[in-house]
């Protein structure tokens, strides 16, 4: 596979976020137009929270103990959320790494932080700290979900910094919210998505998927040639290369890795609904491994 | 089977947008404002749910407290109409009164103390403590309280300015279509019975919108505008003309 086939096929994620985020900021913009009796364009004029998957999440004990939503939360919380968790079952956590706005955002922030740091960049925190800081956000989506259900209040969106960003203009957003917000895009310029990474309650249930998703992410060790290029492009610091099937709880399946994107050997790592095949009954004609025109990586 | 990032793409297309397809045509997906308050461990709507956007024909829904007991008991005008009128409306009525060095607005947490007060709802208010005149009478004279809470409650009154002078005296309700000396005000919420009651001509309406006079004139003048594709703020002004 050529550079510039490999480069098309990192365009389809890249197209799908910036489709989200343009469709956050629309609507952002309409609320922003609506308080100020001007009429929303091109679509209506629905809640950030009710666009919010992880809304159907925080509701969910008053939605089935009691059958109401909390105080913000809408129908389509619910509906998102279970649409989204049955994607995940699929192919992993695909919202986190192809559709949330505020991953994308810290991804686009990333890439100035990838600018200035080169190779350094994403490697600033040690493994002997960065590693319990993984389960961190595990923390906090216990904490959400059980305090919601308590106060019957949504009391994340007083911490929630992707609320902030499309909510800059409103008085609803919190001063601690704010300096979330600010903590985060300024750390992102060191570290790829580091709410994602360590506090993103709704990024780590959907985690939990990467232990039993469908559609596996699976490494040929018979093909590969430890060349660790799916290490180092890995936004999540994952040690893809030293697995068969990955199930890291922090896989957001964005593909980067694979053979089809940065993996320089064919049907060497690929995202695969069966189990894969030996390569040599794979290529038919072209018998045995194939070796890309030109080896990618070394995002990091 | 390898799956490649335009399968990754069909399956978002397929089970995100076609399951908001769906669920739309199933009435799953709605995204605006969820209007039932939540409910007690007693199984009745809870007061400190009732929000400032609920209308007085929701308040009587969820809470059996009859829109006429808030009109009267608030002073607002008999021909308020209640599936238009949201508790939030009030601030729009009456002036802020200085009360214990603070100023008080009143609007929504004065109506669930009140619909506490009526019902019987336990409601335990930080902010309201103290009612208007009126209502306060009313619960009195409607027997709704007595004993220690008709002392405190009588003992804790102001009395209710209007910000509009001319809100009692004039024809219609005049809630959002404020006379002023050099017109009226359109505002969000303004109807366009409203709009016809302050003066503007069939005629002026159709020239300025484009469109007829629609059967329902209850409806508000932005809905309307908003719906017909028009820029609100543009129409508002032309009005104003």
């Amino acid at each position: 596979m050529s550079k510039k086939q490999s480069k098309n096929k990192h365009l389809i994620r890249l197209a799908v976020q910036i489709f989200f985020l343009a469709l956050i900021i629309l609507i952002s913009v309409n609320h922003f137009r609506s308080e100020q009796g001007l009429a929303p364009l091109l679509i209506g004029n629905p809640s950030l929270h009710a666009v919010c998957p992880f809304g159907g999440v925080v509701t969910i004990y008053s939605y089935f103990a009691e059958g109401t939503f909390i105080p913000k939360i809408h129908q389509s919380s619910i509906t998102l959320m279970w649409l989204v968790l049955g994607l995940t079952l699929l192919f992993g956590p695909v919202f986190c790494g192809w559709i949330c706005p505020f991953g994308t955002v810290q991804e686009f922030i990333g890439k100035i932080g990838k600018k200035i740091f080169k190779k350094g960049y994403n490697n600033f925190i040690p493994s002997v700290i960065d590693k319990p800081l993984r389960y961190l956000r595990y923390v906090i989506l216990i904490l959400v979900v059980v305090n919601t259900a308590i106060s019957a209040k949504l009391m994340f969106s007083n911490i929630d910094p992707y609320f902030a960003l499309f909510n800059i203009w409103s008085s609803e957003v919190t001063r601690l919210s704010l300096l979330v917000l600010g903590l985060t895009l300024i750390g992102s310029l060191f570290v790829e998505r580091p709410w994602c990474k360590y506090l993103c309650p709704f990024g780590a249930l959907l985690g939990i998927f990467n232990l039993f998703r469908i559609v596996k992410l699976k490494r040929n060790e018979k093909t590969c040639i430890n060349c660790k290029a799916c290490d180092r492009v890995c936004p999540m610091n994952i040690n893809i290369s030293t697995s068969k099937t990955i199930k890291d709880h922090q896989c957001i399946s964005c593909l980067l890795c694979t053979d089809e994107i940065t993996c320089p050997v064919s049907n060497t790592l690929s995202f695969s609904l069966l189990e894969s095949k030996n390569p040599t009954e794979n290529s038919g004609n072209d018998s045995g491994v194939k070796v890309k025109e030109s080896i990618s990586g070394g995002g990091k | 089977m390898k799956i490649k990032s335009i399968h990754v793409l069909l399956a978002i297309i397929v089970i995100i947008g076609g399951g908001i397809f769906l669920a739309s045509e199933l009435d799953l997906y709605n995204t605006t404002k969820i209007r039932t308050p939540q409910k007690t461990v007693e199984g009745i709507y809870d007061v400190i749910d009732m929000r400032g956007s609920h209308n007085l024909e929701e308040i009587e829904k969820y809470y059996q407290l009859p829109a006429s007991s808030v009109i009267e008991a608030f002073g607002l005008r008999p021909d308020t109409i209640p599936e238009f009128f949201q508790l939030k409306d009030m601030k729009e009525i009456f002036k802020p009164v200085e009360l214990e060095g603070g100023e008080y607005i009143v609007e929504t947490d004065t109506v669930k103390v009140f619909t506490s007060l009526y019902m019987k709802i336990p409601y335990v208010s930080d902010e309201t403590f103290y009612l208007p005149e009126k209502t306060v009478n009313y619960l009195v004279e409607n027997d709704k309280i007595s004993g220690e809470e008709k002392e405190y409650w009588l003992g804790h009154t102001f009395k209710m300015e209007y910000l509009d002078s001319k809100y009692l005296t004039a024809s219609e309700f005049t809630r959002i279509v404020v006379e002023e000396t050099e017109g009226f005000v359109v505002k969000g919420n303004t109807t366009i019975q409203e709009l016809l009651d302050s003066g503007i001509t069939e005629e002026k309406f159709e020239e300025v919108t484009g469109f007829k006079i629609p059967d329902k004139t209850s409806v508000s003048l932005r809905d309307f505008i908003i719906d017909k594709g028009l820029e609100f703020g543009e129409v508002k002004e032309r009005f104003k003309e």
